[in-house]
């Protein structure tokens, strides 16, 4: 890696209590990421890699250790401010989709800058295109119930691009479509790495899905295996 | 969209929830309104000028002790009275009502009356078929409305009060009163009726003017001080209130059942929006994660309950005042109600609650989603 890490995780640990009992999630990772790098989290179910994927995106908070994300420590961030820091630099992909189901592909999307204070016409144009890029400018009026899990998680990944993030994580993102789909979505998110220069974060146990990435990283019982 | 156009989408998403609870916060408010109504039909008297001027006088002891007819002499003498009349009232059944006659009648000197009840309109020669015929009784347009009544017609009653029957034909119609639905008839009949007791339920009495009429009050209960009858004057309106006071029980059975309504309404409108959150919980732990922070969503907690609680007012106590004043409920209960009307103060208490019950509905879910983590929302999403 030649950039400046856009990620850099140092000393990260996360122990959950649970009665008299310490779970510890994740243990002692340290962990860059460069700009523009599509990162594959895998592991087994309970290794910790949607905790780390949490962590980074500023949803979840760590027991001890660092996360610059962009130079800015986001541990040390208070809830409003880290609210308004995942508004600006995260966008989202889960594995169900989320979709608003009362609001069109265009409403779901255009949801992030409902926050800002764009005007209407500017608003228009980044929904419009963010549609675009995934393939579904004639599904804007469409409601989530009138289009497949395919057109569903494009639109997610277009809510996800919208407020134009440097950071893209998506947890699981093809755990609920057909291998067609997956193979669409994986390469949406692979073309906004290579072609638009985000940095992509994504949590799998798909051998194939994780072949997407410019690099792969392993955890165990919370720790990175290579 | 906006901000406002999202809350609405949500609001809608299930219709008929929202056409329910709606409806149950309409209605329930729709009867609080009513009950207010009610509360104020049977405690607010009249108060015209009229009512100002005239004053009643009972016994000291009770309502129901009666009066020697031989006070009139010493009323008569009184400063500042006007018009003095024996006022009795009799409480009679009139023959086809089985249990309750919804109309006074009372018995007082005719000639005597008219001086008191100037803003009765009633035609000349009636007033003098009247004034001739001791038998003979004037009605309410109201009443004669309601029983399809004419002059010259005969009206048939047996007393509650006083062991009697009286057969009363009708010399004329009055309006113009505040309470077109009494019937007055000859005093004297009642006293033959009954053997000339020479006692009288009351008397009726008119002050010179309304500054004067505390002044003529004060006069009759001391005139009458220390004697064998006390008595009490009062202005009508106050006589009306002690009315009333006797009803005691029935103003706190009012209050009783408009608080147990806005109890229940509580109760609905913090299940409408515990269940409407409780199954939208996956869609805030999206909107937190995508940037939205606890004020913007505490926001559309508020604003969504807030208006369900306001549309269920808008219906509810809207729907009481429209009614209200679109229909003639005095003409429909037959005169039994005369002032009922849905005043500014109802729909502003109405309205008061649907606001109070927004946001005490609102207070449950916006702490479940500030207590809620959005790992803890997201974890319910897979």
């Amino acid at each position: 890696m030649t950039d400046e890490p856009i990620v850099a995780i140092h000393e990260l640990s996360k122990v959950y209590q649970q009665g008299d009992t310490k779970i510890i999630a994740l243990d002692s990772i340290t962990l860059d990421i460069a700009p523009a790098e599509f990162l594959v989290l895998m592991g087994p179910s309970g290794s910790g890699k949607s905790t780390l994927l949490h962590i980074i995106a500023g949803v979840d908070r760590p027991t001890s250790g660092e996360v610059h994300v962009q130079g800015k420590d986001i541990t040390r961030l208070n809830e409003s401010e880290l609210a308004d820091w995942r508004n600006h630099n995260v966008g989202f992909v889960f594995q169900t989709f989320n979709l608003i189901p009362v609001l069109t592909a265009y409403e779901n999307v255009e949801l992030p800058l409902l926050l800002t204070r764009l005007p209407g016409r500017e608003r228009r144009r980044l929904v419009t295109t963010a549609l675009e890029l995934v393939g579904l400018a004639d599904r804007m009026k469409h409601l989530p119930r009138q289009m497949s899990g395919g057109q569903e998680q494009r639109v997610a990944i277009a809510r996800a691009l919208v407020t134009d993030p440097s950071l893209i994580v998506a947890d699981e993102p093809t755990g609920n479509l057909d291998s067609h789909s997956a193979q669409e979505v994986l390469g949406i998110l692979q073309q906004l790495s290579r072609e638009m220069r985000k940095t992509v974060i994504l949590v799998t146990h798909d051998p194939k899905a994780a072949a997407y990435g410019s690099r792969q990283v392993h955890l165990e019982k919370g720790e990175l295996t290579n | 969209m906006s901000l406002s156009g999202f809350v609405l989408r949500n609001a809608f998403r299930n219709k008929r929830r929202l056409t329910l609870s709606v409806s149950s916060v309409a209605a329930s408010l729709f009867l609080l309104v009513m009950l207010q109504v009610a509360l104020r039909e049977l405690t607010n008297p009249i108060n015209d000028e009229g009512s100002s001027l005239r004053i009643i006088v009972r016994n000291k002891v009770s309502l129901a002790q009666p009066l020697p007819a031989r006070q009139l002499q010493v009323l008569e003498r009184i400063p500042g009275i006007v018009a003095v009349t024996p006022f009795t009232f009799y409480d009679g059944l009139y023959k086809g009502d089985e249990k309750f006659t919804s109309f006074a009648q009372f018995a007082v000197d005719p000639a005597r009356t008219l001086l008191l009840i100037t803003d009765a309109k009633v035609p000349r020669e009636q007033l003098d078929a009247w004034l001739a015929d001791r038998t003979s009784c004037i009605l309410g347009q109201m009443t004669a409305d309601r029983y399809g009544l004419k002059v010259g017609d005969r009206m048939r009653f047996t007393g509650q009060i006083y062991p009697c029957e009286l057969d009363l034909r009708i010399a004329g119609i009055y309006h113009g009163t505040a309470d077109d639905r009494n019937l007055m008839f000859h005093h004297k009949y009642l006293d033959e009726s009954l053997g000339n007791p020479g006692t009288v339920g009351a008397w009726w009495v008119r002050a010179a003017t309304v500054a004067e009429a505390p002044l003529v009050t004060d006069r009759i209960n001391k005139a009458f001080a220390n004697s064998s009858a006390e008595v009490r004057a009062e202005s009508e309106r106050a006589f009306v209130l002690g009315f009333v006071s006797m009803w005691a029980n029935i103003k706190i059975l009012i209050g009783g059942i408009s608080i147990v309504v806005v109890f229940a309404l509580l109760l609905v409108t913090v299940s409408t929006m515990s269940m409407a959150i409780r199954e939208r919980f996956r869609e805030l732990a999206i909107l937190k994660a995508i940037g939205f922070r606890r004020r913007e969503l505490f926001a559309f907690i508020l604003a969504e309950s807030f208006g369900l609680s306001m549309l269920g007012a808008i219906l509810g106590a809207g729907g009481a005042w429209v009614l209200f004043h679109s229909i003639d409920i005095t003409k429909l209960s037959h005169g039994l109600f005369l002032i009922f009307e849905v005043t500014p103060h109802m729909v502003g208490l109405a309205f008061s609650v649907a606001a109070l019950l927004g946001f005490v509905a609102a207070l449950a879910p916006m702490l479940t989603v500030a207590r809620t983590s959005v790992v803890e929302g997201l974890r319910t999403l897979d």
